[in-house]
């Protein structure tokens, strides 16, 4: 079966971890800034915002933001390759539903695929609905 | 080893009658479907070598019993996930091909007895779900998670998982679980096998025999409950992160923490990683070397020293009243006088202050997984996990060998050392490329080397890779392998269709009719 292979263009040096979480959280809670060594060696100060006000986003709190906010797996990989604004997926305006449906199905580089036992397809289409809704 | 094969139209037919269980669309048997229940962290041909042939999605525990029944009928082995995020050590999926996967993650119930210190959760709870329960309902408990906390609570606990605060040693935490048998019947054990079961999570042994480690890391039962001790919220967490600066500095650095550990006055479990451990999820090697470049020692430290950090790295911290931990700080200084630290930086939080907000405050990650992607592209790992020891010496001489090993094969060295009240778990991650086949085809040949040159020592793994049971099985050796004999009887006994998991843990049914030897 085929797997995305991706080449990844390194827009910035590293150390978005640290700057990238705190530019833009999804919520409103005021959060320590944590040094690359700390995180690095203890994940000091990896606090995640779990915050929605809708059902929709409250699905990808539980499916998706422990990777895809603040601190998680998925912002720290965006964080290398995509401009530092759009390595949390919430804020994005260029995601289209097809595209989050094929990324979480067939998983991205790092990210493994999310099988539907995990997110049913229905679920996965709200989630997705959500994350292209800043598309014009 | 016994090594089955599935009868595909048997799976077929099973996935069809489950359908009439749990209805068609939580039943999964497209391509798609199969490849999304794989070890997407393993080799391409791995991978393929263990692909299930579906999965099935239940939400209650009848209908678990259901499946179960048919699978009995038609011969078809089940692989039961929790979470199926048991990434390093085959994911979601089986040991033998074209087993059906029994995907437990829609089972999400939790119950908190705040008052006891005590959760039931069901196998489909992760990290997360539990953490954010515990601060939405503003209950004072807090959980131990491992490095990767997408995964299930129970299901990490019964793989015998690690976490870093006092209550890090999962499985020790369990207090009753609800099983169903391979056969369909229903059990809870401890004290939660009398009709009420009023102290099912609170006295752990039960009457007569203590059932509950039989179902860590085997396949006699697929767990449908499971009862944890949560740790009291404390009035403060103390500590320090150290950082040494020389490889040799981990002998003494084990030695100490060690002595503290079996002194009661750590009661974390630290666990001590490599510089790369800390830059693999900060940075990419090809920002420091050319591919199949070894990294130096000139390299290792100028990566050290653009994000600061040391050649080992630990984070110490102590829980409790304030009066405690800060004469605790004190001993925990004490035993570090004069030893050659390279950084020693105080942590403190009070109850009220701002949250430390990392693993050894039970806050759940899953930015550790980005080490993964130090290849970039398609990150693999293969956790590579002997239990050791708490010895300095023998600790260096164990990483010295296992470092040559790694750069003799090409690989870049990522450890770490939990310890243990009496013993260390040393996880080393094989990070490599799946797109480098050169790499893939080494990290056989060094995973069984190291497994084999472990063994040759006397020591063995407390939890491996679906591609790598049976080998490291094969290495509890006393008395001609009297524990794989006695595993077999019981299995045999239990599940004499061999429908749960054959293979986990190296465990086989006997073969049957038509079976290999």
């Amino acid at each position: 079966m085929s797997k995305i292979t991706q080449s990844f263009v390194f827009l910035s040096a590293t150390l978005v971890l640290a700057s990238v979480a705190y530019a833009q959280g999804g919520g409103d809670k005021a959060q320590p800034s944590a040094k690359a060594s700390q995180m690095g060696n203890t994940g000091m100060n990896a606090l995640q915002d779990r915050t929605a006000s809708t059902p929709a986003g409250r699905l990808f709190v539980e499916k998706c933001a422990m990777c895809h906010r603040q601190f998680g797996m998925g912002t720290v990989l965006l964080g290398r390759r995509m401009p530092k604004d759009q390595a949390m997926l919430e804020p994005r305006k260029d995601l289209t539903k097809e595209f989050v449906i094929m990324a979480a199905r067939q998983g991205i580089g790092n990210m493994p695929r999310i099988p539907r036992g995990e997110v049913s397809d229905a679920e996965l289409d709200q989630i997705a609905t959500y994350l292209a809704r800043g598309k014009k | 080893m016994a090594q089955q094969e599935v009868d595909a139209g048997a799976a077929a037919k099973a996935l069809k009658a489950f359908a009439a269980i749990v209805g068609a669309g939580n039943v999964f048997s497209s391509e798609e479907d199969k490849v999304a229940y794989s070890d997407h962290f393993a080799p391409d041909d791995m991978e393929e070598q263990h692909q299930p042939s579906g999965a099935v999605a239940p939400s209650t525990v009848e209908e678990i019993q259901a499946i179960v029944k048919i699978a009995n009928e038609y011969k078809v082995p089940l692989w039961p996930i929790s979470r199926g995020k048991n990434f390093g050590y085959g994911g979601a999926a089986p040991v033998l091909k074209g087993s059906i996967i029994l995907d437990l993650s829609r089972m999400k119930k939790i119950e908190v007895d705040a008052a006891s210190g005590t959760v039931l959760v069901e196998p489909g709870v992760s990290f997360f779900d539990l953490y954010d329960y515990l601060q939405q309902q503003n209950i004072p408990l807090w959980i131990s998670v491992p490095g990767n906390s997408w995964g299930s609570v129970a299901g990490n606990a019964l793989d015998r998982g690690v976490g870093y605060t006092p209550y890090g040693d999962h499985a020790s935490r369990i207090c009753g679980l609800e099983v169903v048998l391979p056969d369909g019947d229903l059990v809870r054990t401890g004290m939660g096998a009398t009709a009420k079961g009023t102290t099912w999570q609170l006295y752990k042994p039960g009457f007569g025999p203590s059932w509950d480690t039989m179902f860590c890391q085997s396949n006699f039962g697929i767990v449908t409950k499971l009862g944890l001790w949560l740790m009291p919220e404390p009035e403060s967490v103390l500590g320090f992160d150290i950082d040494v600066d020389k490889p040799e500095d981990l002998g003494w650095l084990i030695d100490t923490l060690g002595q503290l550990r079996r002194e009661g006055i750590l009661q974390q479990s630290p666990s001590i990683g490599n510089w790369l451990r800390a830059a693999a999820t900060m940075t990419t090697r090809e920002e420091w070397a050319k591919p199949g470049e070894v990294l130096d020692e000139k390299v290792i430290a100028a990566i050290r020293k653009k994000f600061n950090i040391g050649w080992w790295a630990v984070a110490l911290r102590v829980y409790g009243p304030v009066e405690i931990t800060e004469a605790t700080l004190k001993v925990l200084e004490r035993s570090f006088n004069g030893k050659p630290v390279l950084k020693m930086s105080p942590t403190r939080w009070v109850k009220g202050g701002a949250p430390e907000g990392s693993p050894a405050t039970g806050v759940p990650v899953t930015y550790p997984l980005a080490n993964a992607n130090w290849f970039g592209g398609r990150g693999g790992h293969l956790g590579f996990s002997p239990v050791l020891p708490v010895s300095g010496d023998l600790a260096l001489k164990y990483f010295r060998r296992n470092y040559d090993l790694h750069n003799e094969y090409g690989f870049d060295y990522h450890p770490s050392f939990a310890i243990q009240d009496r013993s260390m778990n040393n996880i080393n991650q094989l990070l490599f490329d799946q797109d480098n086949p050169e790499m893939v085809a080494k990290l056989d040949t060094l995973f069984r080397t190291m497994v084999k040159e472990a063994a040759a020592d006397g020591f063995a793994e407390y939890r491996t890779h679906i591609g790598y049971m049976d080998v490291v099985a094969d290495t509890f050796d006393f008395n001609n392998h009297a524990l794989g004999r006695l595993n077999r009887r019981v299995k045999d006994a239990l599940d004499p269709n061999g429908i749960l998991a054959p293979g986990k843990s190296g465990i086989w049914p006997s073969p049957k009719k038509g079976g290999a030897a």
